[in-house]
């Protein structure tokens, strides 16, 4: 959706405002297994979200493209991208998520943003000894 | 079927476009409008270290001070409200409050004090304010609004012993704050201080060089790039992620916005604590300093990101949190003394000025 407020004047000011301009969100998500100790792979995470997308939302589901943008395998974070059309199914999915290789586990959505700067500067990480 | 399923939360980007020598250019009242900054980040191109005057204004960047289990009447003490908030010297906000789930305060440099109270504390403190402007179905989360400037607010007046007694033997909010000064102030705060547990804290600057790196072609004329690849791009600067991805991976399909060039090396530097917006302004001047001098790459970019948990906004106006609590700006700075400007915020915020 788009509204533009558009004040012309010559050659130098112009101002526009746009209304849900972002086509993707960004989730940042912790994955917290029963079993601290287990070690995914970037693609073995990525094909778990994949089955649990395809598990609530059947083949056309987990057809749903989303990128994983970044990951630490020693913390189990990712930072992920999906079309915000697509982004409710993909949150629903992973936090129905309950479990991987017969190990309970649980994401934690951290973050969610419609700009990925935004998830670069959360004032929630603030830590003061 | 699905239309509910597709929609999300409301956001507003601002982009504006002009220049630093149109005198209508309102740029810095945009900066100062925004009162508690938590994090600036800076991106110069084609820079293996900062600059000299860079550094010096890092440098010089105010401490801050963290006051545990403040009382919050003590901000209506006589000699505080004389020393300190009539003079114009303060701003602080409620550190480790969740704006949607307890109660925040936020004290502005012009003496305005905001409450975001959950219903139960509203109803016990027993002061005049408003219902939130983002409550959905019911009223759960009401707003407090005291201009501690106003004569109606004068020590011994009617309404300032109201909050003060709300404050004090009805409501007890005590709540973890962080205060931020100008540059000579804080001494005198120390008698204040000293009847809690404080302590003094720096910003925390760090920085990093980036090598061979792909950049979108950033140029001062109206085809430069589209403001959400931008805004994209820089995230994934910032957060290092790869913009090196080919069409068929797996994991990742994120590029760098095309037209692109390639950086041999880029400087990121980044500030975080509480930043006051005359530190922002000092920035801002010394990279139109720096970029007034022939460069690889004409265009530096700056990023500040206000606080999630502020009860206040750009200009007072009040913020939240729905499912995130964005409200930043991104500042893209040119040679030619033309900026571009992207103002975001979320779903529980008015738009930009």
């Amino acid at each position: 959706m788009r509204r533009a407020d558009a004040e012309d004047e010559p050659a130098v000011f112009r101002r526009v405002v746009l209304k849900n301009a972002s086509p993707y969100h960004y989730m940042k998500v912790r994955l917290a297994l029963e079993d601290e100790s287990t070690r995914l792979s970037a693609v073995e995470l990525k094909q778990f979200i994949v089955t649990g997308l395809s598990s609530l939302y059947g083949e056309v589901g987990a057809a749903l493209t989303f990128d994983l943008l970044k990951y630490d395998e020693d913390t189990l974070t990712a930072l992920l991208r999906v079309y915000s059309k697509g982004l409710v199914k993909l949150w629903s999915s992973l936090t129905l998520l309950g479990s991987y290789q017969n190990q309970d586990c649980a994401f934690r959505v951290l973050q969610v943003s419609p700009f990925l700067l935004a998830l670069t500067g959360n004032s929630r990480e603030l830590q003061l000894d | 079927m699905f239309g509910d399923l597709e929609r999300t939360p409301r956001t507003l980007l601002v982009c504006e476009r002009s220049s630093f020598l149109d005198e209508k250019n309102r740029l810095s009242s945009q900066v100062e409008q925004l009162h508690f900054n938590y994090k600036v980040s800076m991106l110069l191109p084609e820079c293996s270290s900062a600059p000299s005057h860079l550094e010096a204004v890092f440098n010089s960047i105010n401490s801050f001070y963290l006051i545990r289990k403040l009382p919050i009447h003590e901000l209506l003490d006589k000699h505080f409200l004389e020393t300190a908030v009539h003079q114009g010297r303060v701003s602080g906000l409620s550190y480790g409050t969740r704006i949607d789930e307890d109660n925040c305060v936020a004290l502005m440099p012009n003496g305005h004090l905001s409450l975001s109270l959950d219903k139960d504390s509203f109803e016990v403190l027993g002061v005049e304010g408003k219902p939130s402007r983002f409550n959905q179905r019911t009223n759960s989360r009401f707003v407090v609004s005291v201009d501690l400037t106003d004569s109606s607010m004068a020590p011994g007046g009617r309404g300032y012993q109201r909050l003060v007694t709300g404050l004090k033997s009805r409501l007890q909010l005590k709540t973890d704050f962080l205060l931020s000064h100008p540059p000579g102030c804080g001494a005198s705060l120390h008698a204040f201080l000293s009847r809690y547990d404080w302590s003094e804290h720096k910003p925390e600057i760090r920085s990093h060089t980036l090598t061979d790196l792909s950049s979108p072609l950033l140029t001062s004329d109206l085809q430069s790039c589209d403001p959400r690849r931008l805004l994209e791009w820089l995230g994934a600067v910032d957060a290092h992620v790869s913009c090196e991805n080919s069409s068929s991976s797996f994991l990742s399909s994120l590029v760098c916005p095309e037209p692109r060039t390639r950086l041999s090396q880029a400087l990121s530097v980044s500030v975080c604590g509480l930043l006051r917006p005359q530190d922002v302004q000092q920035l801002i001047q010394q990279i139109r300093c720096y970029l007034e001098q022939p460069r690889l790459e004409n265009w530096v970019s700056l990023t500040v990101h206000g606080f999630v948990d502020s009860p206040v906004s750009w200009g007072g106006e009040e913020h939240g949190v729905l499912r995130g609590g964005d409200n930043f700006y991104s500042l893209l700075m040119f040679h030619d003394h033309t900026y571009q400007l992207h103002l975001a915020t979320g779903a529980h915020d008015t738009c930009p000025p």
